[in-house]
């Protein structure tokens, strides 16, 4: 006898969305939910936008600061690390004028980068924390203006975009994954 | 004190005794709060519930209607029932000498 289930597709969903511990729990609590009462009580359709709500939960609660967050946090720190050595190494090749304030911004940027890489490894102390949180707002507000002056001026630069953008995700994804695991709010 | 969705949850897990997995959780706190509630706050406050030793959980074999996938289940520990009557005394010392229900004094 073939059991009704959610399509295969949003029970995928599900499981990526769950920290591994609960992959397996969790999902066999809804399938069995969906299975006894929801489905029989529904039906198919209803039931199927009964699954993907509680599903969505899960992004929404789990994903703000949960591991597939913190997975995408690390690869974006890398990422800005990386762009911040390379601004620096193409400042001091090129040498243009203000090259050693632009060298110190693209230091502190690569700074950040590393201090949220150790942070998401050591998760550890509150100054620490402040820290990092500080740095993200900086990073944050730098990366914005360097979209706008990006996008209003004379000559658009589509590397300062992606920089600019990467530096953007960082500061969010950081307070999301700071203010999730150290500063959750009751639900 | 706990917050009163904690409460819920840890008196949900408390009355279910030995049958509290997380689909029995998730279905006694939507009944004792009479609204649906999102799974993901429910599985988010028992992981939070046990980091604090609150609770305790195992896990024991799945059946086939759930794909035979392992159910984990939950029960309080000394801890949590010592937190869930703190709780209800707190709130019991913070209502003396006010009639329920409140009338407007204004």
């Amino acid at each position: 006898m073939t059991r009704q289930a959610p399509p295969r597709w949003l029970q995928r969903a599900l499981v990526f969305l769950l920290a591994p511990r609960d992959r397996e729990t969790v999902a066999g609590d809804l399938l069995e939910e969906y299975r006894e009462e929801q489905a029989p009580r529904l039906g198919t359709l209803r039931a199927n936008l009964w699954y993907l709500r509680q599903s969505v939960s899960f992004l929404s609660i789990r994903s703000a600061g949960g591991p597939p967050v913190k997975a995408a946090l690390t690869w974006v720190s890398v990422a800005t690390a990386g762009a911040g050595i390379w601004l620096a190494v193409m400042e001091n090749i090129l040498k243009h004028a203000g090259y050693g304030v632009r060298t110190a911004v693209a230091a502190a940027i690569v700074a950040e980068a590393l201090g949220t890489l150790l942070f998401l490894v050591l998760d550890s102390r509150p100054v620490f924390r402040l820290i990092v949180l500080a740095g993200a707002a900086a990073l944050g507000a730098l990366g914005i203006s360097a979209i706008a002056r990006n996008v209003s001026g004379p000559h658009f630069e589509g590397f300062v975009l992606i920089v600019g953008c990467l530096l953007v995700a960082q500061a969010v994804m950081t307070f999301a994954v700071v203010l999730r695991a150290h500063y959750p709010k009751a639900v | 004190m706990l917050g009163a969705f904690e409460q819920a949850v840890l008196l949900a897990v408390w009355k279910l005794a030995d049958d509290a997995y997380g689909r029995g959780v998730l279905r006694g706190v939507q009944s004792a709060l009479d609204r649906e509630v999102a799974a993901g706050a429910v599985y988010a406050t028992l992981d939070r519930l046990e980091q604090k030793n609150l609770i305790a959980s195992r896990l024991e074999e799945g059946t086939p209607v759930r794909g035979g996938r392992v159910r984990r289940y939950y029960r309080v520990t000394a801890a949590g029932v010592k937190a869930l009557n703190e709780s209800k005394a707190a709130l019991e010392q913070m209502w003396r000498g006010a009639r329920w229900p409140l009338e407007s004094n204004a």
